[in-house]
């Protein structure tokens, strides 16, 4: 009971400390320009560009596919900086010098960035109704939330990976910028799956992100939680994997970085 | 700004130029900005509209080269005074005789001409992936368009470097600055799109000019008239920036010699 209650702790102190110190040096004015306006502009760019491209039809279709693909930024951006942050701040030979348990170390790290890329969602689809006439008329809310939040974690869940390659190399932002934009064309949010090469299509399949947006296009369109069940369990899925394999690659780096004394010689 | 300082020390100007290609060749995040991410809105902008047919291809070409102008010249020109404090050579910078406006000015002409590799880069692409075969409409007005377009890029981030390096409140919108141009200046779609409000804005910024003659001149067989105009505006544009930017260096040299308040944060 002790460790469970040590662990909780710990993870929720990670969690929260991680997390204003990645905003600390922000001032409220950035964190707008940052994580509302940027993603907000990014957005509307992408549906101006394909409205114009389906010559003024289809505009809800750029707006759910754009509004969702915002989490990526929570998701790959403040997931990579909280996990690779320690190296850059010179508290990882202190963090590995810990007992503390590693598993509630790293996942602790994702877990305001759920939160906070799920209401940056909120706030996309919000404009898109004001502005872009999104129609959410059919839309069953709680299933749309439940969809935004699991499309959250599992995009947080590619962001543990990406935070553990960002303790390997020093180029982690040129990485991170390379998928963040590559998720604008693999997951859905701007053009049809089906309309992409094969090869494109199965690199599409096993990212987080692409099922999300099917089913909230799905939702918007009027189908039901149980419709869209099977597309949430296999997002949900994939952001499992990926953050096992990132929580693997973590404490492969520990073990190699003690052995070879490289903890922050990259 | 001294102008005739860029004649007399057009040597400095050069080397600046070369040492500044030099560097950011091997920064990662200026390759990012100038190769890959035009690279992937043009990838994008293609799939999204094939089914406008082949000649669409050259509008994708120039105008996701042209987002790679603009990122570069916001986030490399814009911070070409920012790194040299992030760096600690500001001070020596400003303090040796070589005009300190000459030294931005090399900077800047190195960061606009590589960035029409972002052209280039979406050219070989849609040439190469996606088949399409691609020619220019107006060869020479198309590049005589784009020198006086850089030269319009140069100047316009010749009055952003200094601004954000003394109102570090405007720089924190930089991130926030780089899809609204895209999007007022129909870089990839008509500003006709956007709400009629929008449209003075757009007027006022030489990006958006330097699109309609660059689209003008590849694309379509723009009158000349049309195209001129858009030189003269850009011409225009120019000359204001140039007059600003000698009142924000003279401020902000200034700042570096009597406050001595340039590097504190």
């Amino acid at each position: 009971m002790n460790t469970i209650i040590k662990n909780t702790r710990l993870f929720w102190q990670g969690t929260l400390l991680s997390y204003r110190a990645l905003f600390a040096w922000l001032r409220p004015v950035t964190y707008m320009a940052s994580k509302i306006i940027m993603p907000l502009a990014q957005m509307f760019f992408f549906v101006f560009l394909g409205t114009y491209a389906s010559g003024g039809k289809n505009a809800s279709f750029f707006v759910i596919g754009n509004a969702i693909q915002i989490t990526s930024i929570s998701g790959i951006f403040g997931v990579t900086m909280s996990v690779g942050g320690d190296r850059d701040a010179g508290t990882l030979p202190y963090l590995f010098g810990t007992p503390a348990n590693r598993f509630m170390i790293f996942f602790g790290r994702a877990f305001m960035h759920v939160i906070d890329g799920a209401i940056g969602v909120v706030i996309a689809l919000t404009w898109g109704v004001l502005l872009m006439g999104l129609d959410l008329s059919r839309t069953d809310m709680p299933a749309l939330g439940l969809t935004i939040l699991i499309t959250t974690f599992s995009t947080c869940g590619l962001g543990l990976l990406m935070g553990c390659l960002s303790l390997l190399t020093a180029n982690v932002m040129f990485v991170n910028n390379f998928v963040y934009f590559s998720l604008l064309i693999f997951s859905g949010a701007n053009v049809a799956i089906e309309s992409l090469p094969a090869w494109m299509q199965v690199v599409s399949n096993i990212l987080p992100l692409t099922r999300g947006i099917a089913a909230s296009r799905a939702l918007v369109g009027g189908a039901s939680l149980n419709d869209i069940l099977p597309l949430l369990i296999t997002e949900l899925g994939i952001g499992l994997i990926y953050g096992f394999v990132g929580y693997v690659l973590f404490a492969w780096f520990e073990t190699q970085a003690k052995q070879r004394g490289t903890l922050e010689t990259v | 700004m001294n102008y005739g300082n860029l004649f007399k020390y057009w040597r400095t100007v050069l080397v600046v130029a070369e040492m500044s290609l030099r560097t950011q060749f091997s920064d990662a995040f200026v390759l990012f900005a100038i190769v890959f991410q035009p690279m992937i809105i043009a990838i994008l902008a293609l799939f999204m509209l094939r089914d406008k047919g082949g000649d669409y291809a050259m509008f994708v070409v120039i105008g996701s080269g042209l987002t790679g102008l603009w990122s570069s010249l916001l986030f490399v020109s814009g911070n070409s005074i920012n790194v040299e404090r992030w760096t600690g050579t500001l001070e020596s910078l400003v303090g040796m005789p070589t005009p300190f406006d000459v030294i931005v000015f090399g900077k800047n002409l190195a960061n606009v001409f590589q960035s029409l590799l972002s052209m280039v880069v979406s050219y070989a692409l849609a040439a190469a992936l996606f088949g399409y075969s691609l020619t220019l409409t107006q060869p020479l007005l198309f590049f005589a368009t784009l020198l006086i377009s850089m030269f319009a890029f140069i100047c316009f981030g010749l009055t952003i470097a200094p601004v954000f390096v003394m109102y570090r409140s405007i720089q924190q919108w930089q991130n926030a600055m780089e899809f609204p141009v895209y999007i007022l200046c129909g870089f990839l779609f008509p500003i006709a799109l956007l709400p009629d409000w929008t449209t003075p804005v757009s007027y006022l910024l030489p990006p958006y000019w330097a699109a309609i003659a660059l689209h003008g001149t590849s694309t379509a067989d723009m009158p000349f008239p049309q195209i001129a105009f858009s030189w003269g505006m850009m011409i225009l544009f120019s000359i204001v920036d140039l007059v600003i930017a000698s009142q924000l260096f003279r401020i902000m040299l200034y700042k570096a010699r009597v406050d001595a308040t340039l590097d504190v944060d």
